[in-house]
């Protein structure tokens, strides 16, 4: 790894100071689990780091009358523990909970998982079925994008190079819809994605879907909606025939690529079994 | 003796430190004004190299050599991997320290640097002009059998090695077989993923011997590194240190050649620590096969005839290439009777990364194949697929396909019955996945080939107080290696396991005991330590017996006396024997040699006849979960059940049991090792998968003690067989679930999905 200069502020506006002043030339440090590794094998040979790890500007989670509020600066293992995430959001922690391992859990966080923008960072599926907003601070003042807003394509976003995710904020979802978040792996922990799914339906009396939303990782560019396949849902029950049409119908929607990790026909013909063996679940919870 | 070591899970001699981390790794060591060595590599695949310019590199500050091959002494060496007999022919190919006239690999050597700093051996490695000519790569191992195929190497064609099996007439047999089948199975690379990547440390001495510091599971290098430099075999001296993990890969040279070009240039000390891509990337790994099987049978279940073609790659050099390619060979027709056998295999030469020595040595890739068709058959003959097998089992006193008549138990029907019924009442599947099991047997081989004329030698010497010094040069890869010595010494002479000193791995001041390699050291050092003991004891018992005024028989040693046996409160303190041993001027130590069983260099390329000192046989039993949709399948429950001759030491054995299966497993199910056109995809763990703890359930190990092993007290070998016999128990067990059959290997969920998706009554 070649030397730098690493900064460790621990006020915000010290932070947007810097990054103004190293504008380009700075690169941010979260938990690093994302930019030490490409540091280094020298994929990255920043001069100037930026430590947040000190600012607990950063570093929050709090329920704000119906919106949840999550500090960049939130690890996963913060997302496990935290009783609020667990009553509302549990598809969230389900998610977090199969990223990396215990290790890589303690370190990494929600921003980074964001900012890295792989299209198979699991936290970023369950963020978009929750309609979740990024706000975005700099010297220039503050924006507030929707979360589908932030990510231009692999590894790449909107962040301007002076720019900071300070927060991420959602609806406390009302009332409690199903949900689940499903990944697969090629083994049961330290795997990245080949596919991934967030879902959030909300039914009414006669367990008919009202609302749904489905996002995909790892079968696009991005993380992906499957927007057909949500209208399709609404005012059915999830039969099996209904389900069955679905996934077939979410094959349909998402583009995937094939790599080192899987094949695009896996990737594509998995993505809409991910809907039935997470309904499978859901329901197996509601039953038993 | 009362207090018996042997057969007890003491806890190793390097347990603890390895625990709490105080055992130096060879990493861990430093000298003064020590230099970093690096390796500047090709980065093309096959090329004429026509020039090496150095002189930018050289003239950076802080870089004290640079050498290519035209400053290696001795650049092209014959490979030979420690043997001490002459075995020539077909066994032997070019060991090449640094590309010269062309490059055969993605990644070959091209030039070494010692610098003051990593980063500056680093930049002077991007200072390294090289000029190239490309030349089109040869990648597929069956396409290069072919005549007009381009050369890759120095022999006249790119079969580096071929061996064959001629036993009976396979067409007469087939003739008589009621059902015949064939199949074509493809196993895959696999990398050895030990947790210690490649590392060393070299420094001259004033007399200009090389004393090189290596993690190296064949301390007798020093003899080629000694050719290398030109210097007399006695002025190149290894010391090894203990393995953070072999498996085969560093039994053939790793970083020492470089290392002490680098010292005997420099003068100073150089260290020299793969990273982990370079290790993945550069290194040798498991040999890929294919295979194409045809097997008959009768309809009463008899096996008839085996038919079989190996093809393995063995990339750019052929390294141990023929060495693993017999054994595949040997193996090739499994522990059964089959009457008419005819093998036919093949090493291949291509333009891609060197394959070599890997845990099971060529057997886990045949048992893969062999043990498919044994399924196959059974299930067309309609036969329970355990007593398929026991029809067919080779019996005490029966020839193997080379004609060897083996005259020790074959447990294999106790074995697999026992793996089978461990695996308990059937679970439930979870999510609408489909419960299947499965049941594979196999054997490994422990002991070098009988023809290479094996022996090992160790040293053990009391002290006055009753104490006692260990010299073996035994490289410990982790499996127990050293400890066991110790174990031997603390049974046989009382001597309390904590006060013995054991020293190994010197390879001038420790009796040189052979490579940690094919399974071999409890037999060999083992034995060769069981024999000095023995000598050692037989002069404690005599004094004694003098002492005590008994005869000898009468006398049992326990821990730190000699007692008689009928009134065990006589006695005499091993401390006070040893005095009156030592006033008396009798020699306190004992060097010993142990031999293995020899047998004559095989005349031509038909392999006949003994070839082994002996095998391990073994069974496993597996239950997995398989999801049809998604094709993920989760391992619920593994029985391995293995005849280990005596358990030494239990704990030991069932931790290489489990060990082996779970290489094993990551072999069967994880390990996808991407290679495109010659060059490796998977540069680090985050790729190239092996499977974690959650991925492996709980291993019931079953420990059969026949006592029959060629080892010390009736010991046989168990640090390569548990990775044979694992893959075709899970692929077995899938088919079970969900009814389709993988032939290539690894079987991961896409294969399944698909075959699934094939399937003539497939789902969906
Ligand atoms: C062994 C291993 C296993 C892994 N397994 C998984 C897995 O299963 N699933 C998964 O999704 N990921 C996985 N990852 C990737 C990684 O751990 C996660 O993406 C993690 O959430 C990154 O967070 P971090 O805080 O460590 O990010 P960092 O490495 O600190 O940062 C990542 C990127 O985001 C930028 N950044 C961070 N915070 C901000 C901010 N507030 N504002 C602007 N830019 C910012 C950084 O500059 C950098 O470019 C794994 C990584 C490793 C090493």
């Amino acid at each position: 790894m070649k030397d730098f200069q690493l900064f460790s502020p621990t006020e915000l506006e010290e932070a947007l100071d810097l990054l103004t002043r190293h504008c380009g030339q700075m690169r941010i440090l979260a938990g690093g689990t994302d930019l030490l590794i490409r540091m280094r094998d020298g994929q990255v040979q920043p001069e100037t780091v930026l430590d947040l790890t000190r600012i607990s500007a950063l570093h929050f989670l709090r329920q704000d009358s119906n919106a949840i509020e999550i500090g960049p600066l939130i690890t996963h293992t913060e997302v496990l523990c935290s009783p609020l995430l667990n009553q509302e959001t549990p598809l969230l922690v389900q998610a977090c909970r199969t990223i990396g391992g215990w290790q890589i859990r303690n370190r990494g966080t929600i921003g980074g998982n964001l900012c890295n923008a792989s299209p198979a960072g699991d936290a970023v599926p369950p963020l978009y079925v929750l309609a979740a907003e990024c706000t975005l601070a700099s010297r220039r003042g503050r924006r507030v994008l929707p979360i589908q807003a932030f990510f231009h394509g692999p590894g790449q976003t909107v962040l301007a190079p002076d720019e900071l995710l300070v927060g991420i904020q959602f609806p406390s979802p009302q009332p409690t819809p199903l949900q689940f978040f499903e990944k697969i792996g090629q083994r049961k922990a330290l795997a990245i994605s080949k596919v991934n799914m967030a879902f959030l339906g909300w039914t009414d009396q006669e367990g008919r879907f009202q609302k749904v939303r489905i996002a995909l990782g790892a079968v696009a560019p991005t993380v992906v909606r499957a927007v057909r396949t949500e209208d399709y849902l609404v005012g059915k029950r999830p039969t099996a025939d209904v389900i069955q049409a679905a996934s077939d119908m979410i094959e349909t929607e998402v583009q995937p690529i094939g790599d080192i990790r899987s094949t695009e026909q896996y990737r594509r013909e998995v993505s809409g079994e991910l809907l039935r063996l997470g309904l499978a679940k859901c329901q197996k919870e509601e039953h038993g | 003796m009362k207090d018996r070591v042997i057969g007890q899970s003491v806890p190793k001699y390097d347990a603890g430190p390895k625990a709490s981390g105080l055992l130096q790794y060879a990493d861990d060591f430093t000298l003064p004004g020590m230099l970093y060595g690096k390796v500047f590599r090709a980065k093309v695949q096959a090329a004429i190299l026509l020039g090496v310019r150095t002189e930018r590199a050289e003239q950076l500050p802080g870089v004290h050599a640079v050498i290519t091959a035209k400053d290696v002494p001795n650049n092209n060496l014959r490979a030979r991997f420690g043997q001490s007999t002459d075995v020539g022919g077909q066994f032997e190919g070019l060991y090449r320290v640094l590309a010269e006239k062309e490059v055969r690999y993605y990644g070959e050597p091209i030039a070494l640097v010692a610098a003051e700093s990593p980063d500056l051996a680093e930049q002077a490695c991007q200072l390294i002009e090289v000029d190239l000519q490309p030349l089109p790569g040869v990648f597929d191992s069956v396409g290069a059998m072919e005549p007009g195929s381009r050369q890759v190497g120095e022999k006249p064609n790119n079969i580096a090695s071929h061996f064959k099996i001629r036993q009976g007439d396979v067409d007469q047999g087939f003739a008589q077989a009621d059902v015949i089948v064939e199949g074509t199975y493809r196993v895959p690379y696999q990398d050895h993923a030990y947790l210690e990547p490649e590392s060393g440390l070299a420094w001259s001495d004033d007399d200009g011997t090389i004393n090189i510091r290596v993690s190296s599971q064949v301390i007798e290098h020093f003899r080629e590194v000694a050719e290398i430099l030109n210097l007399p075999h006695s002025k190149v001296r290894y010391l090894g240190t203990w393995i953070g993990g072999g498996f085969g890969r560093k039994e053939d040279i790793t970083v020492e050649s470089y290392l002490a070009l680098l010292a005997w240039k420099t003068r100073k000390p150089v260290k020299l620590t793969y990273t982990r891509a370079e290790s993945l990337l550069y290194h040798c790994k498991r040999h890929p096969f294919q295979m194409e099987y045809k097997t008959g049978a009768t309809k009463d279940g008899k096996l008839v005839a085996l038919q079989a073609r190996l093809i393995s790659d063995c990339g750019a050099y052929s390294a141990l290439s023929p060495w693993v390619l017999l054994y595949a060979t040997v193996n090739a027709a499994g522990p059964y009777q089959i009457p008419n056998v005819k093998v036919d295999s093949y090493a291949v030469m291509t333009n891609t990364a060197i394959t070599s020595a890997f845990r099971g040595f060529g057997a886990p890739q045949a048992n893969f194949a062999y043990e498919s068709q044994i399924q196959k058959l059974a299930h067309i003959l309609g036969l329970d697929p355990l007593e398929f097998r026991e029809r067919n089992y080779l019996q005490t006193g029966e020839a193997f396909a080379t004609g060897w008549i083996y005259e020790r138990p074959i447990p294999l029907t106790e074995l697999a019955q026992k793996a089978w019924s461990g695996l308990g009442p059937l679970g439930s599947a979870e999510g609408g996945r489909k419960l299947g099991r499965g049941v594979a047997i196999g054997m490994g081989s422990y002991g070098r080939l009988t023809f290479l004329h094996d022996t090992s030698r160790s040293y053990i010497k009391l002290e006055l107080d009753g104490s006692a010094i260990i010299r073996c040069g035994v490289p410990d890869v982790g499996g127990g290696q050293g400890h066991i010595l110790c174990q031997i010494v603390a049974q046989e002479l009382g001597v309390p396991l904590e006060r013995i000193k054991l020293h190994i791995t010197d390879s001038q001041l420790t009796p040189l005991a052979g490579t940690t390699t094919a399974t071999r050291q409890l037999m060999m050092s083992g034995n060769a330590t069981l024999k000095a003991a023995n000598e050692l004891k037989k002069r404690l018992l005599i004094k004694a017996g003098q002492l005590l005024n008994v005869p000898i028989e009468n006398l049992i040693i326990t821990l730190n006396r000699i007692e008689v046996e009928s009134s065990r409160k006589e006695g005499v303190s091993l401390v006070e024997v040893i005095n009156r041993l030592s006033g008396e001027g009798e020699e306190l130590f004992v060097e010993a040699q142990f031999n293995a069983p020899f047998t004559d260099i095989p005349a031509s390329e038909v392999l006949q006849g003994q070839t082994h000192p002996d095998f391990t046989f073994g069974a496993y039993a597996a239950e997995v979960e398989v999801d049809e949709q998604t094709g993920q399948v989760q391992i619920n429950k593994i029985v391995a059940a293995f005849d280990v001759g005596k358990a030494l030491n239990p704990a030991i054995v069932e931790g290489q049991i489990e060990g082996g299966c779970i290489q094993g497993v990551g072999y069967a199910l994880f390990e996808d090792m991407a290679i495109h056109n010659g060059v490796i995809q998977t540069p680090s763990f985050a790729e190239y998968l092996i499977p974690t703890a959650v991925d492996v359930p709980d291993i019931t190990v079953i420990l059969l003690e026949s006592g029959s092993g060629v080892g010390p007290y009736g010991a046989k070998g168990i640090g390569e067989p548990p990775m044979v016999g694992i893959a075709p128990a899970l692929v077995n067990a899938i088919e079970d679930a969900v009814g389709v059959r993988i032939a290539d290997l690894p079987v991961t969920p896409e294969k399944i999905r698909m075959a699934i998706a094939q399937k003539p009554e497939g789902k969906r």
